[in-house]
């Protein structure tokens, strides 16, 4: 019972419901963005740019504290978003080509914080976040940049939707996928900028890939998928903190959130899937014994 | 031998076989999968850590299981390769940071096994990589034509009675070996560019595969070398610097390739050449 009564009450704890406010919102915005990395196949690119935006974060943390921190990741996801649209734009570019630019910055990033006094500690606060103590202005921050990144995909979905589905169409209606592109990957920077200080450089790809996998999984109807995906989202972000939050009260069992967070998204994307490869097998039975009826008769 | 004089053999041999594999992984276009495997062989190590067994084998196992769940995904309809790996990728790290959660008191620090310490590696991790580098050179002396065939030619490879899965099992093993063994050093997230960029520098200012199969290892070696001396010159961590300097040569040999592709158009008598097609795959 304790499990299900702390799902409510841990969230009267303030620290709590920050980390609560700021998975919902991301949640939000990782349903739009995350469809739309799914049906555009984009993981790769997702992951290139969380790498691309760590040095911005390291060198931003390194100069001015919490506070440099979002402007430096800012700076340098905007212009990583730019630099991987021309790269891809030009077509010189393989996946080797990505993962190599991308890791090289990811690198730099890992060589400024090792310059540090308190390397080790810092570090893993910046790749895996630190969910529960987020301060107030960090929330705002998450919640502005979240609503920026909202703004641009809203605003573009339909022309988004119809160029993942046929990209010559949307040429010949006359729309431009470079900026369309360009929209979109920055609005992929931004969520990974806002989610960083909650959930860490190394956990946002969970954030971005995982909701949208399982929306694909749950339904066909395109419309139904960016509802299904930020729901999906937070469900898990609920139940994760909530589950984390009863294992170190109750099981004396001290969880990091951010994981938590993610591996619950991840069990729900198993359980999705055993669920669709199921009803497929009871589905495809169905028809073959129909087939059967008739051929028979 | 020193300890350092053991880093720096380390790092010679695992640039080594980094950037043999790196040219199937390249060759293959499997670079978003090695770099997930990479990632996930993180809770492996971790976990080996906890057991009190040796880490490369803990990442081995997780990495067997990972081959297998990410196969299994890629096989469903409306999910595909990139998602399994997106996927088992982030749950690698999610397990990993929660395993360690769980043992505060584990007395290696963690986050070694995602940016490597190559100062740390023992005598048994060289030998590892010493055996595991053998057992690439003599796959590709004896099967290296089968492979390249199978990899640049599905069909015909099938069609002259080949079996295509034991290629493709053969090179996963290969994949899976040498990231295993390349993260006590560089790392589990750094450990793609020391695997993709030496491989891809060599395809850029290479002729034929088998010129790559020969400059990729060289071109690892050297950045093993260099990243381990540069990061005691300059007292920074090891693996980014040997994974910057892979990156590095990569650069270089585009910048290379430029110059020569401009150096030789006015021979062309204005036409423009055609891309060299030859060691490029369909996408």
């Amino acid at each position: 019972m304790d499990v299900f009564t702390s799902l409510i009450t841990a969230f009267d704890l303030p620290f709590m419901a920050r980390a609560l406010l700021v998975l919902v919102v991301l949640s939000l915005v990782a349903g739009l963005v995350g469809v739309l990395v799914n049906l555009r196949g984009l993981e790769f690119i997702s992951d290139g740019l969380t790498h691309a935006v760590f040095p911005g974060v390291a060198i931003g943390f390194v100069w001015g504290g919490r506070d440099g921190l979002f402007v430096g990741a800012m700076v340098a996801a905007l212009l990583a978003a730019v630099v991987l649209t021309v790269i891809v734009k030009r077509a010189v570019t393989s996946d080797a080509a990505i993962a190599i630019v991308f890791t090289a910055m990811f690198s730099v990033g890992i060589i400024v914080v090792s310059r540090e006094t308190n390397y080790v500690g810092q570090l893993d606060a910046l790749l895996f976040g630190r969910l529960l103590t987020v301060s107030p202005t960090e929330v705002n921050q998450t919640v502005v940049v979240c609503l920026i990144a909202l703004v641009l995909v809203g605003s573009t979905l339909k022309e988004q939707v119809f160029r993942a589905f046929d990209l010559e169409g949307a040429l010949a209606a006359g729309y431009r996928p470079l900026v369309l592109d360009l929209v979109l990957n920055v609005a992929i920077a931004l969520v990974v900028v806002a989610a960083s200080s909650a959930v860490g450089n190394l956990l946002v790809l969970a954030v971005l890939i995982v909701p949208g996998a399982v929306a694909r999984l749950v339904t066909n109807r395109l419309w139904l998928l960016f509802p299904v995906a930020a729901g999906f989202a937070m469900l898990a972000a609920w139940v994760g903190l909530a589950f984390g939050y009863d294992a170190s009260v109750n099981g004396g069992v001290d969880l990091p959130s951010g994981a938590t967070v993610v591996l619950v998204l991840v069990v729900g994307y198993v359980a999705a899937l055993v669920v669709r490869l199921g009803l497929d097998r009871i589905r495809a039975l169905g028809r073959r014994r129909r087939l059967v009826e008739r051929v028979g008769r | 031998m020193g300890y350092f004089e053991q880093a720096i053999l380390a790092a010679l041999l695992i640039g080594a076989l980094s950037g043999l594999v790196g040219t199937l992984v390249v060759l293959r276009q499997r670079t978003f999968f090695a770099q997930a495997l990479t990632h996930a062989t993180f809770p492996g190590a971790v976990g080996a850590a906890i057991l009190g067994v040796s880490i490369p084998l803990g990442a081995a196992v997780a990495s067997v299981f990972i081959v297998g769940v990410m196969t299994l995904i890629g096989r469903v309809k409306r999910q595909g390769n990139q998602v399994a790996s997106g996927i088992l990728l982030t749950a690698g790290f999610a397990l990993g940071v929660l395993l360690q959660g769980l043992n505060p008191s584990l007395p290696v620090k963690v986050d070694s096994y995602l940016v490597g310490s190559i100062l740390t590696v023992s005598s048994s991790d060289v030998t590892l990589v010493a055996v595991v580098l053998a057992f690439a050179v003599l796959t590709l002396v004896f099967l290296g034509k089968q492979i390249m065939f199978s990899t640049f030619d599905v069909n015909g490879f099938r069609a002259a009675g080949y079996r295509e899965w034991l290629i493709e099992v053969l090179t996963l093993v290969l994949i899976t070996a040498t990231v295993v063994t390349a993260m006590p050093a560089v790392g589990a997230i750094l450990a793609i560019a020391l695997i993709a960029a030496p491989a891809a520098a060599a395809r850029l200012v290479s002729r034929t595969t088998t010129q790559m199969f020969v400059i990729a290892p060289l071109l690892g070696a050297l950045s093993g070398l260099v990243g381990v001396l540069l990061s005691r010159s300059l007292d920074v961590a090891a693996g980014p610097m040997i994974a910057l300097t892979a990156a590095g040569l990569f650069l270089l040999a585009l910048v290379l390739r430029r110059l020569v592709a401009q150096a030789r158009a006015p021979r062309e008598s204005g036409v423009r050449r055609p891309p060299r097609t030859s060691l490029r795959l369909k996408s």
